[in-house]
């Protein structure tokens, strides 16, 4: 693929900028994928700052998870560019890989390892020698609470032990910018406390968060800096508070997306009362 | 109810035919062989009326069938939603209903019918006399009913295990023993009957232990029956029945159980060997070669792909284990096909790899990494298949009486191996495709419209390994007449340089190839179930 270019401003009605200082953690510039005759991203500009924790959020089927594997390298996409820290991610893979951390939203890991040997194989895809990837290992596996499991196989894990596990994977080699797609989806309430602690440490030492996610509250409470992608483009970008614009966000994200579907009428028969 | 699930049941298989064009089409020979089988038995058992053994070959025969409905479902489970009494513990049925219900689905279809037409045989080959051929009917009803409640007992007791990671691995690893005993059954037994060293007589011995078992019981009250002693047959009839009555106790007491117990075998703690992962001083490929290195060991598929490899390579030289031809030949076709049969299996580590290969790509910007990760592979297969065709054509020459056959045949071994990881880098790169595990089948095949790849990556791989390991075959037959002492070391020699030679070229052109399409093999991977 030839570097694509920009495709100009193609963001439909975007909300207030961020404030941006210095050069972005992450910026994207007229990226647009099409599966067959629909296009599922259609033209996303987004500057994320340094430090920043930020959500993109959207209904299912907005586009989230196509823009973050076009972001991560792993979806070529028909055009526009992305560059992290500087790096260009489809000219210089090799240093835009190195700095980069992901975790997908289906996490399918390598499931015949123990989870303290996914970890160390993670550490070393990451080029850390063998002997650090087993310390930053240990480290990791006590900071997520799964000290106890570290020898169980991780096909024997539970959807959040695995989502903890692969959260594990992209941090271990100290990346400079994180990706998460769905990082709490079917996770209990005490590992998602786990995560969001670890998340906002991570950004607070300067490093950059971006996840996608389609609970409000989390991203309302965690975020500093929220998008709202709809049918494929960005509708709002901005901070949280600018986007929820004195709503809850929650409401903010249902008034720009739009309520859909009926009430249930028809449904006559349901419930108590109804005999 | 039990109208209800025979009908789900009905649903079930007319749903098949609904389905996608793979599932239909297995549908329709499932039922074609079914048909096939059923004319087959009927003809076998009527054809037995004058043999001297009719009874004993019956016995065995009605014992084979039922081990068949033993095993097969616990293979196929997750086929049948009615085997599964987990998808029906939120309905409130009672047991009794339930075990009704679930017998007359297990009975509809078309393999129960086949075989209870097949089996009908008996009333030709065993029943003389109008009183015999009554006993004959009942006696093929009480095995089928044997066979689908003693199947059922099975597959309800072991139902939460066969739903755990752990009860599914076992299940998987069944299949080995199985393709033994069919290589074998396919292999040997037609050669030892041709041979006259197999009679009807050999399985008079067998019956001695059959005979009391169900499946013999229900044969042989039809020879009492036909030899006037009816109350010896209604005896029998009657023991078989008291069986399908424990049993029939037994499913009911563990359907009961099984639908309100949450099987814990995967609650064990550490899994054996866990800890940390090989070759730490080696880079990327060390990375790559331990991750491999431990799915050789855990991952079942990978299990039974070695076993099937090892079972290949010796059936490939049974003509000379008999004696039969140049024992020669058959050392070098074994060492051939288990190098071959390496690659054969890893002609699409992409697809197999899964969407894990996610993790593998985050760390693969380049060509040089993706050689690491080539050569990574490589290197865990190497470490099984190399001593695999070094052990087996040993072994193999030994039983034929020359042993230094065994150098050839390791000669040929190596440049097959070193072929078959080239060739399957190669259609890695070259043709990968998704993958999914059905349920069924424990090994992975090729999702809908890519069973074109698959097909060219198994024939490229045999045919390739073929064309790429003809100089050492032609140096092994042109150096007959050289002194051991030379032409071993020397051919020896001239396999593993070969054979390296060549694993490495396919490392340098696969990552080559792979180099400018890593998302979409990211997207190909993705797209593979297991």
């Amino acid at each position: 693929m030839s570097e694509p270019t920009g495709s100009g401003p193609a963001t439909a009605a975007a909300g207030p900028a961020a404030p941006v200082t210095g050069a972005p953690a992450i910026a994207v510039r007229g990226l647009r994928k099409s599966f067959g005759s629909k296009e599922a991203v259609a033209g996303i500009d987004l500057d994320i700052a340094r430090g920043s924790l930020a959500g993109l959020v959207g209904p299912n089927g907005a586009g989230k998870t196509t823009s973050l594997s076009m972001m991560t390298g792993l979806l070529r996409p028909d055009m526009g560019s992305v560059t992290i820290n500087g790096v260009s991610v489809w000219t210089d893979p090799v240093s835009a890989k190195a700095i980069i951390g992901v975790v997908p939203a289906e996490v399918r890991l390598f499931d015949r390892l123990s989870g303290e040997e996914l970890l160390e194989y993670s550490g070393r895809l990451h080029g850390l020698p063998a002997t650090e990837a087993r310390a930053r290992t240990q480290q990791l596996l006590d900071v997520l609470d799964l000290k106890d499991d570290a020898k169980r196989l991780v096909a024997d894990y539970s959807t959040g032990m695995r989502k903890k596990a692969a959260l594990g994977c992209a941090l271990i080699h100290n990346p400079q910018v994180l990706f998460l797609d769905e990082p709490l989806e079917g996770v209990d309430p005490v590992s998602a406390d786990v995560i969001r602690r670890l998340l906002a440490r991570f950004a607070g030492s300067g490093s950059t968060v971006l996840f996608s996610s389609h609970v409000m509250e989390l991203v309302e409470q965690v975020c500093d800096h929220v998008s709202i992608i709809n049918a494929g483009r960005i509708v709002v970008t901005g901070t949280t508070d600018e986007v929820r614009g004195g709503k809850t966000l929650q409401q903010a994200f249902i008034d720009l997306v739009g309520a859909r579907g009926n009430d249930g009428e028809g449904l006559s028969w349901l419930g108590s009362s109804s005999g | 109810m039990a109208w209800l699930l025979v009908r789900l049941k009905l649903r079930l298989l007319g749903n098949a035919l609904r389905s996608t064009t793979g599932a239909k089409v297995s549908f329709i020979l499932s039922t074609i062989v079914a048909a096939a089988v059923a004319v087959g038995l009927f003809i076998s058992l009527a054809a037995l009326r004058h043999n001297g053994a009719a009874v004993d070959l019956t016995a065995v025969t009605f014992t084979t069938f039922a081990f068949g409905w033993l095993i097969l479902p616990l293979l196929t489970f997750g086929l049948d939603a009615t085997l599964d009494p987990a998808t029906l513990a939120l309905y409130p049925l009672r047991t009794r209903p339930l075990v009704t219900g679930l017998l007359a689905a297990s009975a509809a279809g078309a393999w129960p019918a086949a075989n209870v037409i097949g089996d009908l045989g008996i009333t030709v080959g065993l029943a003389h006399g109008a009183f015999a051929v009554f006993i004959a009917v009942i006696a093929v009803a009480l095995q089928v009913l044997f066979c689908i409640t003693l199947a059922r007992l099975v597959t309800t007791a072991l139902a939460g295990l066969l739903r755990s990671r752990r009860g599914r691995d076992l299940a998987a690893l069944a299949l080995i023993p199985l393709f033994a005993l069919y290589e074998t059954f396919a292999q040997v037994i037609p050669n030892m009957a041709e041979k006259g060293s197999l009679t009807a007589a050999s399985f008079a011995g067998i019956d001695q232990w059959l005979r009391w078992l169900p499946p013999g019981l229900a044969a042989h009250s039809v020879v009492d029956a036909s030899t006037g002693h009816p109350a010896t047959a209604i005896a029998r009839l009657a023991i078989v029945a008291a069986v399908i009555v424990v049993l029939a106790a037994l499913w009911a007491r563990s359907l009961a159980r099984a639908l309100v117990t949450a099987d814990t075998s995967t609650q064990s703690a550490a899994v054996r060997g866990a800890g940390t992962l090989p070759f730490p001083r080696s880079g990327l490929r060390g990375t790559i070669a331990a991750r491999f290195w431990v799915y050789q060991r855990r991952d079942p598929s990978a299990l039974i792909v070695w076993g099937i490899t090892v079972i290949v390579s010796v059936v490939a030289s049974v003509s000379s284990l008999r004696g039969n031809g140049n024992p020669l030949i058959g050392v070098l076709l074994s060492a051939g096909f288990g190098g071959a049969f390496v690659g054969v299996f890893h002609s699409n580590a992409v697809g197999i790899t899964g969407p894990a290969f996610l993790f593998e790509a985050l760390a693969l910007p380049d060509r040089r990494a993706l050689r690491a990760w080539f050569a990574g592979q490589d290197q865990a297969l190497a470490l099984i298949g190399v001593p695999l065709v070094i052990v087996v054509p040993f072994l193999l020459a030994a039983i034929t009486g020359h042993p230094l056959n065994g150098f050839l045949g390791v000669a040929v071994g190596l440049a097959a191996v070193g072929a078959g990881l080239a060739l399957s880098n190669l259609f890695t790169a070259w043709l990968p495709y998704p993958v999914e595990k059905r349920a069924g089948s424990p090994t992975p095949r090729a999702v809908g419209g890519y069973t074109g790849q698959a097909l060219v990556g198994t024939l490229g791989s045999l045919i390739g390994v073929a064309i790429l390991i003809s100089p050492v075959a032609v140096g092994v037959a042109l150096t007959g007449s050289a002194a051991a002492a030379i032409r071993m070391p020397a051919l020896l020699a001239a396999g593993a340089l070969w054979g390296f030679a060549l694993s490495a070229a396919g490392v340098a052109l696969a990552a080559s190839a792979a180099e400018g399409k890593l998302p979409e093999l990211v997207q190909l991977a993705a797209r593979s179930k297991l």
